[in-house]
């Protein structure tokens, strides 16, 4: 057991105040007194309660905040990294990820699957209940998929599910009934694809089609988005956008004992610093969305050392070459980029979040190895592709290199945006200027998914699911084309290319998948549409007494499991709140609280 | 009297539906796709053309605007479709702005839950601005050149130089979290947390434009200070306060409502920023969102709103000069 002491007075903020008399005192004495306070505080504030080995008990609620709003929480329509985080914990699906990231059934009481690949069936837990009490059906599980992939709803990835039997005349509002999807008694659900589909399960584990109550209906109405309904581990208490999201356990959840917490409260719309702040205190227990600032502090301090933890990432950033515009319809114009780029020099303008990466898979999907393809930094590489091209460059004489300057589409106020400086430097060693050209989000979208617009630009993605397929098909094939809204920024067209992503998609065969994805990674190094160069992450952190989280490889903030330690918090939080540094003015701040001093509290169960 | 009220009101009318009109074209012929914004970076062409669809959105611009000016403002009988109204009613008037993109609810009703909050913080921080300005700046007037005026008028500069980001993170960082007098952010569940709650963004708001209340006051109190009726009302014998009170300070006030009406807008832009950093649920922190993911109904219903309340406010401080200035009154 160990004792803990708060943050150490600094002899400064003991000093006496000497001024005037009555409000013109007090007022002078607060200013000083907070100046000074605020200049000796420096550094982070150390760990709260106490680090112990315990098994994990009932009780407590976690809190913890989102610096974006939640625009609502109907599985259906919410999508974006905020609320999915939140529907984990408001829905269960058929299936889910266990904690090492593989596939599990979770509604269904084991996966099925046909040796065609093209029919999945999914016998369903029995008793399972939604929030409101009411038994979940396969007749649920059928109207939840037809509910979130109807004509009306306004769902961002129904083509997620376009090989489901009749999901074109479904969706196109033709018929009435989601063919594919059928159900066999009150128990038993089954899939009908039209192909086999390597990546179904990991659709089918989206919230996006997980049951929901009756009361949801058949057909999408707004109302439900604030007021969710399913089968998760807990339940709905309030809900004030850009304000809090409260959450509180469902009693009546299939896995008997859990959840262990009794709510969870999280808050929305919350400056990075606040959240800082507020994980000081205690106000908060867990925080993620911490600046790069705050983040380098905690992670050099040594109170916090071994408390925190990387999350996997799963995204891959870099820059596009448009393969049909001058010069990138050259290859070795691209191989030239590819090799100029040092990746490393990249991640060092901001280590930590930031790391060099150097192909299209995460690492948490395919971990590197040395026979692994990847395109690397080589400068004289570099030089005799560009000499390849025709744009032989001289770096002694400064002559030669492509001759005129290249548009370089970056984001406003994004890491883009400096690694586009980064890149202007290095390709001018190789004699390719680039001229860097800054514009909004939607800006850059429209811009870059129009042909024959963007030369060259940022290129990013995360992972839709975690399965390969996610870094090739929607960004690099012939498919994703368009004149406009083009997801292939890059405009590569591959035939081998295409047929390998098709092959694999098809194929159940886990070392085929394999072979087929390192020869797709192998082709991007050959042609180079893209230069992968970094990788983003966060760095998550939680107080001691926030047991049993873990950052998980594929949902994040992922707290559905975690337990609250409960010895120890409570007081030393309130102390903490309440503790500005001078003992007379923490009687006015905050009475009923003790004088601060330096505390040792043994950790102890409430 | 009655001619000129009805010819600021046309102008104040046509000003709001020129903001309007403008406002509608620059967002519709940016060359950005809300439907690509709402369905994410990362959505399907198939599925970001249903969105399209859906919005409305592949319509032309000019069907477009018609459509949206035609539901604006309504007048009639009750709604076609109660259960999916979103309009504002005021007696047979019908406002709608349409249905938020992103939230997907009606921006009337994002708008009524997001204006007390700002009005709140509006109100409070115009108090704190008045009061500190009319106060500092009558003080630093009558001891012209003395420690308290140079002291002042520096304060004044740095106030007027300091951008209200900066100042609101100075004043949580020492009054929120060093001294621990007020919440960090949030707005608070009760009448009294949500007061306590706003004093900060309120006198982060408050701080800017008594800076610039405290100069205009000062300036105006020198020259009143030097006029005839004051040295007319000392000669009689009438203390300095009453001198100060009764005689200078009240028409040194005159261009000060002047400026308030005028600084609706930059309260409005000042919030913007404020509401962000302490939280505020207020019509700053929906006007940063809407801008940032393109939500055009919430930017457009904004717009119409915020024009409408700093041309209403210029309306009715061209109207209280007839009650303050009798003057204007007679003319």
């Amino acid at each position: 057991m160990r004792s803990i002491r708060t943050k150490t007075e600094a002899p400064c903020s003991q000093q006496s105040v000497r001024g005037g008399t009555g409000a013109r005192r007090l007022a002078y004495a607060v200013l000083v007194a907070g100046t000074l306070t605020a200049a000796c505080r420096g550094g982070v504030a150390p760990p709260l309660g106490t680090d112990r080995d315990v098994p994990p008990e009932r009780g407590g609620t976690l809190r913890t905040a989102f610096f974006t709003d939640v625009r609502g929480l109907d599985a259906a329509t919410a999508f974006d990294t905020a609320a999915s985080a939140l529907e984990s914990l408001l829905y269960d699906g058929l299936v889910s990820y266990d904690d090492a990231g593989r596939i599990v059934p979770v509604l269904a009481e084991r996966i099925d699957k046909s040796p065609d690949g093209k029919r999945y069936t999914f016998p369903l837990r029995r008793g399972v209940l939604f929030h409101d009490g009411t038994e979940l059906t396969a007749a649920d599980v059928k109207r939840s998929i037809e509910r979130a992939l109807h004509v009306k709803t306004p769902c961002p990835v129904p083509s997620y599910y376009e090989r489901i039997v009749g999901y074109s005349a479904y969706h196109d509002g033709k018929v009435d009934s989601l063919e594919g999807v059928r159900i066999d008694g009150d128990y038993q659900v089954s899939f009908e694809l039209t192909e086999p589909d390597a990546t179904f399960l990991h659709v089918l584990a989206l919230p996006t089609v997980a049951p929901v109550c009756k009361s949801a209906g058949r057909v999408w109405e707004r109302g439900f988005a604030i007021a969710p309904c399913g089968a998760g581990p807990f339940k709905l208490k309030r809900y004030e956008g850009g304000q809090i999201i409260e959450l509180v356990r469902h009693d009546g959840y299939w896995d008997k004992g859990k959840p262990y917490l009794d709510g969870v409260e999280w808050y929305l719309s919350m400056q990075s610093f606040t959240q800082r702040f507020k994980f000081e205190r205690g106000d908060l227990d867990y925080i993620r969305e911490l600046s790069e600032a705050d983040s380098l502090l905690y992670r050099s301090s040594p109170a916090w050392k071994g408390r925190g933890e990387w999350e996997p990432s799963l995204t891959t950033g870099g820059t596009f070459m448009n393969t049909e515009m001058p010069p990138f319809d050259n290859r070795h114009v691209r191989r030239a980029v590819s090799f100029g780029i040092d990746r490393e020099q990249v991640a060092a303008v901001r280590s930590g979040h930031v790391r060099a990466h150097a192909k299209m898979v995460p690492n948490v999907l395919i971990p590197p190895t040395p026979d692994y393809p990847m395109q690397r930094y080589d400068y004289a590489r570099a030089l005799e592709e560009m000499k390849l091209a025709g744009y032989e460059y001289d770096p002694k004489t400064g002559r030669g290199g492509y001759p005129r300057e290249i548009n370089y589409l970056a984001i406003l106020d994004s890491y883009a945006q400096t690694a586009a400086e980064i890149y202007q430097q290095q390709l001018a060693r190789i004699g390719i200027r680039i001229k860097i050209q800054v514009v909004g989000w939607p800006t850059f979208l429209a811009k870059t998914g129009r042909r024959k617009t963007a030369e060259m630009g940022f290129a990013g993605w995360h992972a839709d699911f975690p399965d390969p397929s996610t870094f090739f098909e929607p960004i690099l094939s012939t498919r994703s084309i368009q004149d406009e809204e083009s997801q292939n920024a890059a405009f590569f067209s591959h035939a081998e290319f295409d047929g390998v992503l098709d092959r694999a998609r098809r194929s159940s065969d886990a070392k085929e998948r394999d072979s087929l994805y390192r020869r797709a990674e192998e082709i991007v190094v050959e042609e180079a549409p893209w230069a992968t160069t970094y990788t983003y992450s966060y760095y998550e952190l939680w107080q001691p007494y926030v047991k049993g989280y873990r950052p998980h490889p594929v949902l994040s903030q992922h707290v559905r499991h975690a337990y609250l330690d409960s010895g120890g918090k409570q007081r030393e939080a309130r102390l903490r709140s309440c503790g500005t540094g001078l003992a007379w003015l923490d009687r006015v701040a905050c009475p009923r609280a003790p004088a601060r001093t330096t505390l040792a509290l043994a950790g102890g169960r409430r | 009297m009655i001619a000129h009220l009805l010819r600021r009101l046309f102008w104040s009318l046509f000003t709001v539906w020129a903001v309007v009109t403008a406002t509608f074209f620059i967002y519709n012929v940016l060359p950005e796709d809300p439907a690509r914004v709402i369905a994410g970076p990362q959505a399907r062409p198939a599925d970001v053309a249903r969105i399209r669809t859906q919005l409305g959105l592949d319509r032309p611009v000019h069907v477009r605007y018609g459509r949206y000016m035609s539901n604006l403002v309504r007048i009639g009988g009750p709604p076609p479709d109660p259960k999916n109204d979103s309009a504002w009613h005021l007696g047979p008037l019908h406002v709608d702005f349409g249905v938020s993109y992103l939230k997907r609810k009606p921006v009337t009703q994002l708008l009524s839950k997001a204006l007390p909050p700002t009005l709140l913080v509006g109100f409070l921080a115009l108090a704190i601005e008045v009061a500190i300005g009319a106060a500092a700046g009558m003080l630093a007037a009558m001891k012209r050149h003395g420690v308290l005026d140079y002291g002042t008028v520096g304060l004044t500069l740095i106030g007027i130089s300091a951008p209200t980001f900066l100042t609101g993170l100075l004043l949580q960082h020492l009054l929120a979290r060093e001294l621990n007098l007020f919440p960090l952010d949030g707005y608070g569940r009760t009448t009294a947390e949500q007061l306590h709650a706003a004093f900060l963004p309120a006198l982060t708001l408050g701080l800017y434009g008594a800076a610039y209340y405290t100069r205009l006051v000062r300036d105006e109190m020198i020259t009143l200070l030097k006029e005839d009726y004051i040295r007319t009302a000392r000669a009689k014998g009438q203390r300095e306060w009453v001198v100060v009170f009764r005689h200078a300070l009240r028409n040194a006030l005159l261009p000060l409502v002047t400026v308030i009406g005028l600084s609706m807008g930059s309260l409005v832009g000042g919030a913007i920023v404020t509401e962000k950093i302490f939280r505020w649920p207020g019509i700053g922190s929906l006007s940063v969102d809407a801008i940032v993911e393109r939500d055009g109904p919430v930017i457009m219903g904004v717009v119409i709103l915020f024009s409408t309340v700093v041309v209403l406010a210029n309306f009715l401080v061209d109207l209280s000069y007839a009650f303050l200035d009798p003057r204007i009154r007679r003319r």
